[in-house]
């Protein structure tokens, strides 16, 4: 029967196709046959009244199950088989062949009942072991019972008094068969279909079928009723085995009781044939429907709990790949937020260090540019820088006015191309190259080859423009080169003129620059002015315009102090708030002195005594004072301011104030002092109080707690002074 | 040397004839005294101060005078100077009194 383990529906029918499927057709016709008459062999030995009353008829359960597992279509073996197994035990051939038609329609019918309501082999339902109880073994059995039965009267071979009786055993009989045998075969395919057992599970299989089969063997035997100990085993088997346990099991039970019954031993042999027939039916019948029931409510519950796990598992599952793909996305989500942030920090790191080089360049630059004008007597100065208000740009720019030999005032403008630190650091670079370069020869041709010849050893990739002067204070003449940059302008007295004069290309442009030094002397009461190109540049707008502004505004201001200028050229020219390019402006006034009483104030260094005496000295001049007066009076002034230098400020420095004035004739020269001051006469040699003394002809010394004042006075020797010899 | 004053000197057999151009005064004398001092060799037995283009002499370079007379004295050199009658500083050096105590010549012939 194994061969045919499976093999359901119709493959096996007389329209197979191909030869091979008609010999496996025709081998498993074959073997259902030879099963069929075997297991009727073997019905016929537990037969209980001569040879035709058979409590178990296993044939119809091996039937039922050729054609549940197999086909339908395998009927020709079972009742050739059936016919086989009747004709010796029946009343001619005719009735053989009914008798076999029944033994073959019962099991027909009840495979077809079966599959209308939808019986599963594998009995792992209640309904499934309902429906074997009732429609395969019950129901369908009544056929072959009722036509075997009834032909047993018609061929006489029993009387019709006796019809009831054949027929119940007959029934009884087959139904028995189907229950106990058609369950064990159908359970054999699971053994392959099933997970396989472990051998743990094979011995509890084996101990159960020992001990069933040792308990069912006594208890027949025995004069006791002990059959009621083998329901639990047969429990016992369902419970822990299911169908593969409780077949096999009841099997063996319900074949040794029948065999018992049959062989009237032990307790059967006190009953009469009814009597062990009711008995062994119903046991064998409790023993079924027990077990097959049991056997599909574990497995049912077994299955729902393996359902319930696996569902438990799908839902960990899914619950955990939807962790998983939250915290996927989560970990996505921090990733993007982190990377925002990084871009966040790099670009504001990129803004601060923008910021930071901006305010480098401008800290630089301004610590570049000289913090205040030097204090030069002969002239006045002013100059403002205004740094572009844009974000990132630091230019070039720069001026300087450097105190040259013999009074001469270096005074310079240039602008580096470029911006930033690198701008600011190569201003720096030029603007200290000019200062040595001037102090060493102030000649502007000189500075100018010596700045032109350093910038092309560094290699300086900026274009730089530049014009350099020499103003001297005696002769108020300019002398001036321009590299590239826009002409200085000067006005005043209601006239003004560009010094356009000299332009040669741009320093680090070309190779050989041939510096030309061109002249202007400066009028009474001009002003030069020093500027960059963001003062007159404007976008759009030819610089030209630019240009005709400045004189513009510059005359309009040319009575104001230097500072007032600047600072009125710049707000009229250029947006404050909105500086495009840096802008430098200088602006240096001769001090015109003439006629006018002198004053000045100056610090008290040793360094200011050769300006002092050089603004006197021209004073002197400009008001017409013969050379010996001028040396002599020059000296006693120098004394005066020399020991205000020297002795009024020994803790503290302070100014010195030289006023002079010409009254009647006569030079009135004062220094005041707010120190402590001494006579000359006090320290060592006495020589400068001896000097004024000698070469004034009065002088007065007022010493107070708030300073000193000497006043000198020497009368002329030039009678147009207005004073008497 | 500042930009104030200038020094050159010459030395023809055992005389050196120092030139000082430019003015002298509280911020440079100490310069002037040491610029002669390192302009004269140690031979020379005469030095001639030139003071004919000195445009400006105050008390401080008068003192320098002094006391350069002085220290080449020990030395057993001679100074003398040179002040042109029109010279600017003719009046400090009669106040002074310094063409009574050093030798003073009109021109360094």
């Amino acid at each position: 029967m194994t061969g045919l383990a499976g093999k359901r529906g119709s493959r096996w029918t007389f329209g197979a196709r191909s030869r091979r499927d008609l010999v496996r057709y025709l081998s498993a016709v074959l073997l259902v046959g030879v099963a069929y008459y075997v297991g009727a062999r073997m019905g016929l030995t537990l037969s209980l009244v001569e040879r035709n009353v058979t409590p178990l008829w296993p044939p119809t359960g091996i039937a039922v199950a050729a054609f549940l597992l197999g086909s339908r279509s395998l009927w020709p073996g079972v009742a050739a088989a059936a016919f086989a197994v009747n004709l010796p035990i029946s009343e001619g051939a005719l009735a053989a062949a009914v008798t076999a038609a029944g033994n073959t329609l019962a099991p027909l019918a009840a495979a077809v009942l079966l599959g209308r309501v939808g019986f599963r082999r594998q009995l792992d339902r209640r309904r499934d072991a309902l429906a074997i109880v009732f429609v395969g073994a019950l129901a369908s059995t009544l056929i072959s019972a009722t036509i075997g039965a009834g032909t047993l009267v018609v061929s006489d071979a029993i009387g019709s008094d006796r019809l009831l009786n054949a027929w119940a055993v007959w029934w009884t009989g087959d139904a028995m068969g189907v229950l106990t045998v058609a369950p064990f075969l159908l359970c054999l395919p699971l053994f392959r279909e099933l997970p396989a057992w472990s051998p743990a599970r094979w011995l509890e299989a084996v101990a159960i079928l020992v001990v069933a089969g040792a308990t069912i063997t006594w208890a027949a035997q025995s004069e006791l009723r002990a059959l009621y100990l083998l329901p639990p085993v047969v429990g016992w088997a369902a419970w822990r085995l299911q169908l593969r346990g409780a077949a096999p099991t009841a099997l063996v039970v319900s074949l040794v009781a029948t065999w018992s019954a049959s062989q009237a031993d032990g307790w059967f042999a006190r009953e009469s044939v009814f009597e062990r027939m009711f008995t062994l039916q119903t046991f064998n019948a409790c023993i079924a429907l027990s077990s097959f029931f049991l056997a599909a409510l574990v497995t049912e519950r077994n299955r729902t709990a393996a359902a319930l796990e696996a569902a438990t598992v799908e839902l960990e599952d899914r619950v955990e790949t939807r962790t998983a793909e939250l915290s996927a996305a989560n970990a996505r989500l921090l990733e993007e937020i982190k990377e925002r942030f990084e871009a966040e920090e790099q670009l504001s790191q990129e803004e601060a260090r923008a910021r930071r080089e901006h305010e480098i360049a401008e800290i630089l630059q301004r610590s570049l540019l000289p913090d205040r004008m030097p204090q030069i007597p002969a002239v006045a100065l002013a100059a403002r820088y205004e740094p572009a208000t844009s974000d990132v740009e630091v230019g070039g720019d720069w001026y300087d006015v450097i105190q040259l030999r013999d009074g001469l005032i270096g005074l310079a403008i240039g602008d580096v191309a470029g911006h930033g630190p690198s701008a600011a650091a190569a201003m720096g670079q030029v603007r200290m190259a000019l200062r040595a370069y001037a102090v060493q020869d102030p000649s502007p041709v000189s500075v100018m080859s010596g700045v032109h010849r350093l910038l092309s050893h560094l290699a300086m990739p900026e274009m730089v423009t530049l014009i350099y002067l020499v103003f001297d204070p005696a002769t108020r003449t300019l002398r001036f080169t321009n590299a590239g940059h826009p002409p200085p302008l000067i006005v005043g007295g209601g006239k003004s003129k560009y010094l356009e004069n000299g332009l040669a290309p741009p320093l680090g442009v070309t190779a050989e620059p041939d510096y030309m030094e061109y002249r202007q002397t400066m009028w009474a009461g001009s002003t030069l002015l020093l500027y960059t190109d963001g003062l007159v540049e404007r976008r759009r707008e030819s610089i030209q315009l630019g240009l005709h502004r400045l004189v513009r505004e510059a005359l309009r201001r040319q009575g104001a102090d230097v500072d007032e200028l600047c600072d009125g050229i710049l707000s009229s020219l250029i947006e404050m708030d909105h500086v495009a390019d840096d802008v430098a402006l200088l602006a240096m006034r001769p001090l015109s002195v003439a006629g006018r009483p002198l004053a000045l104030t100056l610090p008290a260094e040793p360094r200011v005594l050769a300006d002092a005496r050089r603004v006197l000295r021209q004073w002197l001049r400009d008001s017409a004072v013969t050379t010996e007066d001028e040396d002599e009076i020059l000296v006693a002034c120098g004394e005066a301011c020399a020991n205000v230098v020297q002795h009024a400020y020994a803790t503290a420095p302070g100014s010195l104030v030289l006023e002079a004035r010409i009254v009647e004739g006569a030079v009135e020269a004062t220094v005041r002092d707010q120190g402590a001051w001494r006579a000359p006469a006090e320290r060592g040699g006495g020589w400068g109080l001896q000097l004024i003394r000698g070469l004034m002809d009065s002088v007065d010394v007022d010493r107070t707690a708030d300073g000193t004042v000497v006043r000198m006075r020497r009368r002329l020797k030039d009678a147009e002074h207005g004073g008497g010899g | 040397m500042t930009d104030l004053a200038h020094v050159d000197a010459t030395t023809v057999d055992s005389t050196t004839i120092v030139r000082v151009r430019g003015e002298i005064d509280l911020s440079n004398a100490a310069e002037v005294r040491d610029a002669i001092g390192a302009a004269v060799p140690d031979a020379t037995t005469s030095i001639v101060l030139d003071l004919s283009d000195t445009a400006y002499l105050d008390s401080a370079g008068i003192a320098m005078i002094f006391r350069l007379a002085e220290r080449l004295g020990y030395n057993r050199q001679e100074l003398r100077l040179v002040v042109p009658p029109d010279a600017p500083i003719r009046a400090v050096i009669r106040l002074t009194q310094m063409d009574r105590i050093i030798p003073t010549h009109h021109s360094v012939d």
